[in-house]
């Protein structure tokens, strides 16, 4: 699956979270921080995205993820693994 | 003894099957209405009884919306709080505001710090954790982060305490069915030992899960397979027709505060707690013990400096159980002697069920209800008693005046309360 379709399934995720936050806030270059997700908030982004795509990864992960868009890569990298497989 | 700085109740609450807020409530026990339904079980495994009083109709957003008079402010920090939340959560919620509201302390409060917190329930989210149980099985990984929040029964005091700001002594307390009595006797007590000028006890919705029903039916607690058919006579306290309790659900909230706070806030008790009192039986059973409740009985009045004359009215435990009526008629035989024949009697859980954690904090604001209306509710299916040594009320309610009322409430593992309240002379009606 390409960046694009997972980013729209992660988006769709923060707006379950985050179900004030304006949909147009939503930029890839933004920290769920930034949005306002505290760190609870943004451990379940990372659970609900890898249900949504039906993955598991370790949440280790996504250690050195600090913005959404590196969220997204990381799961579009595994992704594509698991596709290639 | 010691003397006791006086304590009343300043506001309450209720989400129940019969009534979503004070008034509701009462009108329901002043006109008999009963919550008790049948409501099949749509989950897998069926239990063997589908009789409850549950809260029907509830929406936590929409019971935001009908609340008024609160500030804005507040209503977004607790939809916030509650959205996504589990039922229990957002019950206690609407109940606590409506009570806070009722005590008048969005406009005046005493300080956070002065300020404690009693969450009266225990294992409350045993449902929503049977309810994700197969998902989890399957996915682990997939389990909500929340969880480790959710399932601890803390997560309420959490929840309250942000709400209200509120940052005294705070915690859980659990008593089995006697678990609001004992979340409403802490909290006296934290105001005599003069730790918070004001308090809010919660008690919390028991969300039974299915394995907890068939648990109360295989210990042959739980009634409603006689009535099968006939849920509306499935529960009665002290008929000779009694066969166990029948479920109920309701989220109740007082706030308890020393009558100096109340006084220094212009506002009035609508109760007076006169005493109370918290012993066990040293028994790990389910088996209620006649002395163990006679010395409950005693001691709150010990407490209260009244003699057993002075009482005219008991908000019975009365849970419809064989063994724990018959225990209780001859306790309250034991401690009135004579005078049990002129003391009036009812047991609220005919009209709601038991509800079990909350259930002292449901029967505490039925009896603060009667003495400020002036009624006594009636015993709906109370067609032959199991004794003539008590005056039970009959089946519709009555006006009757009363100024002095015990609440009792006895638990699994030998855990007996009972707490004495007076009406309030100069309690307006809010």
């Amino acid at each position: 699956m390409e960046k694009e379709k997972i980013y729209s399934i992660v988006k769709d995720v923060i707006l379950e979270v985050l179900p004030d936050l304006q949909p147009e806030k939503i930029t890839i270059e933004k920290s769920l921080r930034e949005l306002g997700a505290n760190s609870i908030d943004r451990m379940e982004v990372v659970t609900l995205s890898m249900e949504a795509l039906e993955m598991k990864l370790p949440l280790m992960s996504f250690a050195a993820v600090n913005n959404i868009e590196g969220l997204v890569e990381v799961l579009a990298e595994h992704y594509t693994e698991r596709a290639a497989q | 003894m010691l003397a006791l700085s006086k304590t009343g109740i300043t506001g309450m609450g209720i989400i129940s099957s019969i009534g979503n807020d004070l008034a509701e409530f009462s009108a329901a026990l002043q006109a008999g209405k009963s919550g008790i339904r049948k409501v099949p079980s749509v989950r897998e495994p069926a239990v063997s009884v589908d009789i409850v009083a549950d809260i029907q109709h509830f929406h936590f957003l929409g019971s935001l919306e009908r609340l008024q008079d609160i500030p804005a402010e507040k209503l977004e920090q607790a939809r916030r709080l509650g959205r996504r939340a589990p039922l229990t959560i957002q019950v206690s919620l609407i109940a606590a505001l409506q009570a806070w509201h009722s005590a008048r302390l969005f406009s005046d409060r005493p300080s956070p710090d002065r300020t404690g917190l009693i969450v009266a329930g225990q294992n409350s989210t045993q449902n929503y954790q049977y309810d994700i149980m197969p998902k989890f099985r399957k996915d682990p990984e997939y389990l909500s982060p929340r969880y480790a929040l959710e399932f601890l029964e803390t997560n309420q005091v959490g929840v309250l305490s942000e709400l209200f700001d509120i940052k005294g002594e705070g915690f859980v307390v659990g008593g089995a069915s006697a678990t609001g009595n004992v979340g409403i006797i802490k909290g006296c007590q934290l105001i005599q030992l003069g730790l918070a000028d004001v308090c809010l006890v919660m008690g919390v919705v028991a969300d039974l899960s299915p394995m907890d029903i068939q648990g109360f039916v295989n210990i042959g607690a739980m009634g409603g397979k006689h009535y099968a058919n006939e849920p509306e006579k499935a529960c009665r306290p002290f008929d000779s027709a009694h066969e166990g309790f029948i479920y109920g659900q309701a989220g109740a909230c007082v706030i308890i505060e020393s009558a100096e706070s109340a006084r220094r806030r212009g506002v009035p008790l609508m109760a007076t707690i006169m005493g109370s009192s918290l012993n066990l039986d040293a028994n790990s059973s389910a088996d209620p013990n006649i002395n163990g409740e006679t010395k409950a009985m005693l001691s709150a009045l010990r407490q209260a400096g009244l003699s057993a004359t002075d009482l005219g009215y008991i908000n019975t435990h009365g849970s419809s159980s064989p063994l724990g009526d018959k225990t209780e008629a001859a306790a309250i035989g034991q401690v009135f002697g004579e005078h049990a024949s002129r003391l009036w009697l009812n047991a609220t859980k005919g009209l709601t069920g038991h509800c079990l954690y909350a259930a002292g904090l449901v029967e505490a604001i039925a009896t603060v209800e009667q003495l400020r209306s002036g009624f006594l509710h009636g015993n709906k299916n109370l067609e032959t008693p199991i004794c003539t040594h008590l005056q039970f009320c009959g089946a519709a309610a009555v006006q009757h005046s009363t100024d002095i009322a015990m609440s009792n409430a006895f638990g699994f593992g030998g855990i007996n309360t009972s707490i004495i309240f007076r009406r309030e002379q100069d309690g307006e009606k809010l």
